[in-house]
């Protein structure tokens, strides 16, 4: 099972293992992890499972789709390489994924 | 004594003085009489939807065993409901649903047209009670000739009688019926030109191994049930609030735009889905009380959504809050897979409803409810109405 890390906005690393089909949102709610929420379970409207994807393992990732770009959009805290959990399904090729979460909105 | 028995027909009038006492004398309740436990403070129900592994779904999310169950993602914990859940998640996305808004206009007002010129309308029976059904219909690709048909069967389904603890026979005969059904619509579908929509992705789901019969057969029924009777009761409860609530309706009517806001505040302030069910993995120590491991759990959503630890003024009707996140669609892995779909059911009927009504008044005294453990609202809310708003 891939291991996504977590970097919560307390400083604290959270690892998660995923499970088959599992989105970023699903395994950070599998590892208790502190800032994601997932409040609309992955419909896309929520943005309460925001994180930041660094650098290389961004682009390892298939680029945001119209709908999240368009959610992500309206964040206070978002960067480059902000993604909506939800939205990106974990598969074993991401196994060491680090990504950090912003600051509630 | 403070007691919380949602199989009570008493608590359906009014359970929100017992909510409050609940979320400040007892957050960690106990009900005897059935064996189960009640979480009802907002921080302590979003943490357990959030924390599926303790508060599993896979017993059932009803507190009452079911009769003539199928497996749905409701009731699935990961990886089966990761697996459920993703099939079609994507079709009901906020862009997604938002190309139903036209057909969802023309619903309405096919609805409310022969009521135009007469100045009364039951808000349920002839509206709300059938609009969310004529989509899910439409969704589901059955014909507009079975729907009443089917709004008989999904409710005899959720109905419970007064101050009994299991689904009554004729809920277990409508589930038959459904199952029947949808298994008589596949076998059709099979002979005929492929379609591209939900069932036809379960059906392909279906072929490639990935779901069972069975599996199909739930999926269609839980979506079916779960977009039905709780959208209803949603556009009658919020007839009801801003009747009871005529400033807030001056504000509404002042200010159109705010009125995704005023049906988040409706969610939030009486929203239909009271609870849901969860059953513990393991011992869980909370306020000073030890659930133990294997024990029933209701998540009481609709009191948590006015605890006044997470709202200020929780108790007071305000279309200005704009509080998207209550859990009346519930929260985390199971949150409602319809919420956007059901925000724009609401949204389009309270838009043609406050066009066509100008002034209203609902008629308190012929207000009747139903009766269910979960759902909340009513079965009649007759109003007359005419004249500039
Ligand atoms: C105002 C209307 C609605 C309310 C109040 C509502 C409420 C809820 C709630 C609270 C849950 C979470 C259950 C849990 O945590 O165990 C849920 C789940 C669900 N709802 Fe809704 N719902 C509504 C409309 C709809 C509609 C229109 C559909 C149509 C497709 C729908 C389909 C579902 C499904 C399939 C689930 C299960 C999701 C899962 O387990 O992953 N709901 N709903
Ligand atoms: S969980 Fe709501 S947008 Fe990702």
């Amino acid at each position: 099972m891939p291991k996504i890390t977590y970097v919560q906005q307390d400083g604290v690393a959270v690892t998660a293992d995923a499970l088959p089909l599992m989105t970023l949102m699903e395994t950070a709610l599998m590892g208790g992890v502190d800032g994601i929420v997932g409040t609309c379970g992955g419909i896309c409207s929520c943005a309460t499972c925001h994180v930041w994807v660094d650098g290389e393992w961004a682009d390892r990732l298939a680029p945001p789709g119209a709908e999240e770009a368009d959610m992500i959009e309206g964040l206070a805290h978002r960067r480059p390489e902000s993604r909506l959990g939800c939205q990106v399904p974990v598969n074993e090729a991401l196994d060491g994924l680090v990504v950090r979460v912003p600051p509630a909105e | 004594m403070l007691d919380y028995d949602p199989f009570d027909y008493a608590l359906h009038d009014d359970p929100y003085a017992t909510y409050r006492r609940l979320r400040d004398e007892a957050p960690v309740f106990h009900n005897r009489k059935f064996d189960f436990w009640a979480l009802s403070r907002y921080d302590d129900c979003l943490a357990a939807v959030r924390n599926f592994g303790v508060f599993s779904s896979a017993q059932g999310t009803t507190l009452e065993p079911i009769k003539a169950e199928v497996p749905t993602l409701i009731n699935a914990d990961p990886p089966i409901h990761t697996k459920m859940r993703h099939l079609i998640a994507g079709m009901f996305t906020p862009a997604k649903v938002a190309v139903l808004e036209e057909s969802v206009r023309e619903l309405a007002r096919e609805l409310l047209a022969p009521h135009r010129d007469s100045g009364r309308i039951d808000i349920i029976t002839d509206f709300a009670a059938k609009l969310p059904m004529a989509i899910i219909c439409r969704l589901l690709g059955f014909p507009k000739a079975d729907e009443d048909m089917l709004r008989g069967l999904t409710d005899a389904v959720v109905h419970r009688d007064e101050g009994v603890f299991e689904m009554p026979d004729e809920g277990m005969h409508a589930s038959y019926a459904l199952y029947g059904y949808f298994a008589e619509d596949m076998k059709r579908r099979a002979g005929a030109a492929p379609r591209d929509d939900i069932i036809a992705t379960l059906m392909a789901a279906e072929a490639a191994g990935d779901l069972t019969h069975e599996e199909v057969l739930g999926y269609i029924f839980i979506l079916s049930i779960a977009g039905n009777e709780t959208t209803t009761k949603l556009i009658g409860n919020m007839i009801y609030q801003l009747h009871r609530h005529p400033d807030q309706l001056a504000i509404l009517r002042a200010e159109p735009d705010l009125l995704p806001s005023a049906i988040e505040e409706t969610m939030r302030f009486d929203g239909p889905t009271q609870m849901m069910a969860r059953t513990t993995t393991r011992d869980v120590d909370l306020h000073g009380r030890t659930i133990p491991a294997g024990a029933k759990v209701a998540l009481l959503f609709t009191c948590a959504n006015r605890d006044d630890r997470k709202y200020d003024r929780a108790e007071i009707y305000d279309v200005r809050r704009n509080p998207r996140d209550h859990l009346g669609f519930g929260g985390g892995l199971h949150a409602c897979l319809g919420a956007a779909l059901a925000r724009l059911e609401a949204r389009v009927a309270m838009e043609e409803l406050l066009a066509m009504m100008g002034r209203f008044a609902v008629d308190e005294s012929a207000l009747q409810r139903m009766h269910s453990p979960q759902v909340r609202g009513f079965t009649h809310v007759p109003v007359e109405f005419g004249g500039a708003a």
